[in-house]
């Protein structure tokens, strides 16, 4: 491989960019293009009827009946901190798998929209940049450059990972 | 825990050469002791029963066998021996009294640890020794049969088995097939992982509420097709048959329950000096398997307060003029949906004086109070109480009731006492027939509904202006028959758009809550509705006041009030107003 990267200092684990070369579902919030694995990914369904659930951060929208199954609503223009806007025709909600503190969790995020899988080589793709200390990028995977424009690909696990309170000992 | 002899160390050799069968032999095994402790308790009231010998026979040598044939000798050195003191009996050469009964009962007391302490050996916990034990036991049944025939307590030797039971006679590679089990009224029975039974019943769950949303959908319902509206109310009855016969699926009788009560009754009985006759009304009411499991501890504790507490000592039966004999009765019964479990006794009954004098000692009532006998027979169900002075073996160290009351209430049920000083005391537990579903009212908050569960609630009412006392200015408590309750405005605490605001024509639901009140205020109730309980999943565990989730007609979730967890809501915002 030509894109050998250098290794971040505290990083034997980190991923190699080019391992990360594989589908992504691409969708959009704002402006901005992101993508996730598809492996991730169960389904991406029309935004229903969502039950609110008290005392909970504000991106966290509530739950919906999936076939049986009740499931947690992450808002993730809520969670990066873009102003709020009303749900409309293209707002979709991605069903995805994500590993909270070791175990299999489905949940739901609501994107924008949601635009095509991308095919990305691991040439395309570029370490997560430093931003320096006011941006948080523990949770970006990579960065790719795909027909011009770059896409943010995420790491689910730590954006949807804070999320989830410590076990408690509670009977229901 | 000391090391086991290197003999232990060839049977998990053996066990871990075949574990899947040795696993169907831990659990087969486990149920053959189960079945033998009943039969010996049942044997224990009726001595030299030859039919209740071979019941007791057959289980032990499959156990024997199966052991056997995998190469677990301690397990199969042990039974062997209470099966030759077993085998005398049954020939008629050696009366069971009381004594035999004991060794026997101890017997598979220990067996049943070494069964589960090889399996526990092949997950890789440290092993148990029991050596000792085994010791004792083996030297203690060689006694007995080196006493001679006839115990001097025993009765006559029962005649000879009629007929000699057909497993025996078998070969022992039949016995070794533990897959199917044979039941007494010849029905076979095929054993399901409760995973794989759960998975299916949350199925069913999806598929009735699949084909409710189907039967709900604006299409069908302007259909006039009647060819689609017979079919589709085809598919409602199966559907709602199946789901009928898969909760069923996980009910199982209370028997297994009862036997364990009865064992315990009998080891309170002998270790107090308590003589007790324990009938048991209702062994094969059935419950979820899930409450089964929650409600052996209470049960055993209550029972051990029972014989403690409850039953007089020899003197006080009889200076009383009863037999020396204490009935003690337990039974179970379905009643409106509910599962009703009591603990029945003739003993002393509660001590209402001196129940009063230790609440005002310990500052629950204060001193003058006037209570009414039944509130102050309640107050043993609170924190740290117990009446017995001097702690005892059995109970009496102060946590006992309170602990029943919130293992109970943790199951959505509720507890009583009633009592006559002098006559007895009974405990009355009511608990729901199943955890998987719960009766609820639906009510509509805003754009949101909630489902109280019905067990919760004591009333709902519109009340009047002047029943509604506010303090600086909010709506705080509610006046109903003399009581101030207070309000819980269930839209502003959960923070819900377009909630209507608590006013004279506001609709409020009374709810209850382990003695205390609380008036949630909704928008309109909506309907009473069987719902099943969802978690809502780890994102959601700190939330208050909510149980769970219910997927309600039109598949919209609707969240499960949880009235405990909403009274904690108000006492937080009691301080937080106070700070």
């Amino acid at each position: 491989m030509e894109t050998t990267l250098a290794q971040r200092p505290n990083g034997a684990e980190e991923p190699q960019a080019s391992a990360l070369a594989g589908k992504y579902l691409a969708f959009a919030l704002g402006q901005e293009e992101y993508g996730l694995p598809v492996l991730k990914v169960r389904e991406i369904i029309k935004v229903m009827d969502i039950t609110q659930v008290p005392q909970v951060a504000a991106h966290v929208r509530g739950v919906i009946n999936l076939r049986g199954k009740v499931i947690p609503i992450i808002d993730l223009r809520l969670k990066f901190g873009f102003p709020a806007q009303d749900y409309t025709e293209r707002t979709c909600i991605i069903v995805v798998d994500v590993s909270l503190s070791g175990s299999k969790v489905m949940m739901g995020i609501v994107v924008d929209s949601v635009s095509e899988v991308l095919n990305i080589a691991g040439a395309d793709i570029d370490d997560a940049p430093d931003f320096g200390g006011r941006t948080k990028t523990d949770y970006i995977l990579a960065l790719a450059k795909v027909k011009g424009t770059v896409k943010i690909l995420l790491d689910l696990d730590r954006v949807l990972g804070s999320d989830a309170p410590p076990a408690s000992d509670r009977v229901f | 825990m000391v090391p086991e002899a290197p003999v232990h160390d060839e049977e998990l050799v053996a066990y871990l050469a075949d574990p899947e069968l040795s696993g169907m032999f831990v659990t087969d095994a486990v149920d053959h002791l189960g079945t033998i402790e009943a039969v010996l308790l049942k044997l224990d009231a009726a001595p030299g029963d030859s039919k209740l010998l071979n019941d007791l026979f057959r289980p032990f040598h499959t156990v024997k066998g199966n052991a056997g044939v995998l190469g677990f000798t301690s397990i199969q050195d042990l039974a062997h021996k209470v099966e030759t003191l077993l085998d005398l009996a049954r020939s008629g050469d050696h009366a069971l009294g009381a004594a035999e009964i004991d060794v026997v009962l101890r017997a598979v007391d220990l067996l049943l640890l070494m069964t589960q302490d090889l399996a526990a050996r092949a997950a890789g916990q440290p092993a148990v020794n029991v050596a000792d034990r085994r010791r004792s036991l083996t030297e203690a049944i060689d006694a007995l049969i080196a006493a001679g025939p006839s115990p001097p307590d025993g009765p006559n030797p029962g005649p000879a088995p009629m007929e000699p039971p057909p497993a025996l006679d078998a070969p022992r590679g039949d016995d070794a097939a533990p897959l199917t089990m044979r039941s007494g009224d010849g029905h076979s029975t095929v054993k399901v992982s409760t995973q794989k039974l759960d998975s299916l019943v949350d199925l069913v769950g999806e598929l009735v509420i699949a084909q409710s949303i189907l039967a709900e959908d604006p299409i069908v319902l302007r259909s006039a097709d009647d060819r689609l509206n017979r079919q589709l109310a085809h598919v409602k009855r199966i559907a709602s048959e199946l789901q009928r016969h898969t909760m069923s699926m996980r009910m199982v009788p209370i028997r297994q329950t009862f036997q364990k009560m009865a064992r315990h009754v009998r080891d309170l009985s002998r270790k107090s000096g308590k003589p007790i006759d324990l009938v048991l009304v209702g062994e094969e009411t059935e419950l979820d398997r899930k409450v089964v499991e929650h409600i052996t501890d209470p049960l055993m504790h209550m029972i051990r307060n029972t014989v403690d507490h409850g039953i007089e000592a020899a003197a006080g039966r009889a200076a009383a003029g009863k037999p020396a004999t204490s009935r003690l009765r337990l039974s179970a019964f379905h009643q409106a949906g509910y599962i009703v479990i009591e603990i029945d006794d003739d003993g002393a009954g509660l001590d209402t004086e001196k129940i009063l004098e230790k609440a005002v000692a310990m500052g629950l009532v204060a001193e003058g109070e006037v209570l009414a006998p039944a509130d102050i027979h309640q107050l043993i169900f609170r924190p740290g109480f117990s009446t017995k002075d001097e702690v005892t073996e059995l109970s009496g160290r102060g946590v006992g009731m309170d602990v029943v009351r919130r293992n109970v209430e943790a199951l959505r049920g509720a507890i009583d006492v009633r009592t006559v000083r002098g006559q007895g005391t009974t405990f009355t537990l009511r608990l729901p027939l199943t955890l998987a579903t719960v009766d609820g009212l639906v009510v509509s908050v805003g754009g949101e509904r909630f489902v109280i569960p019905t067990f919760a609630i004591r009333e709902s009412l519109r009340p009047a202006a002047e029943q509604i006392h506010s303090v600086r200015g909010s709506s705080c408590l509610i006046q109903i028959r003399e009581r101030l309750i207070p309000i819980l405005h269930l839209g502003e605490t959960f923070s819900i758009a377009n909630a209507r605001p608590t006013g004279a024509d506001a609709t409020i639901v009374v709810l209850e809550d382990g003695g205390r009140s609380l008036a949630v205020v909704v928008d309109a109730l909506l309907g009473k509705q069987e719902v099943v309980i969802k978690g809502l999943g780890e994102m959601f565990t700190g939330v208050r006041g909510v149980a769970g989730g219910a997927i309600l007609g039109d598949g919209r979730i609707g969240l499960i009030l949880d009235t405990g967890g909403l009274m904690g809501l108000i006492d937080r915002t009691a301080l937080g107003t106070a700070a």
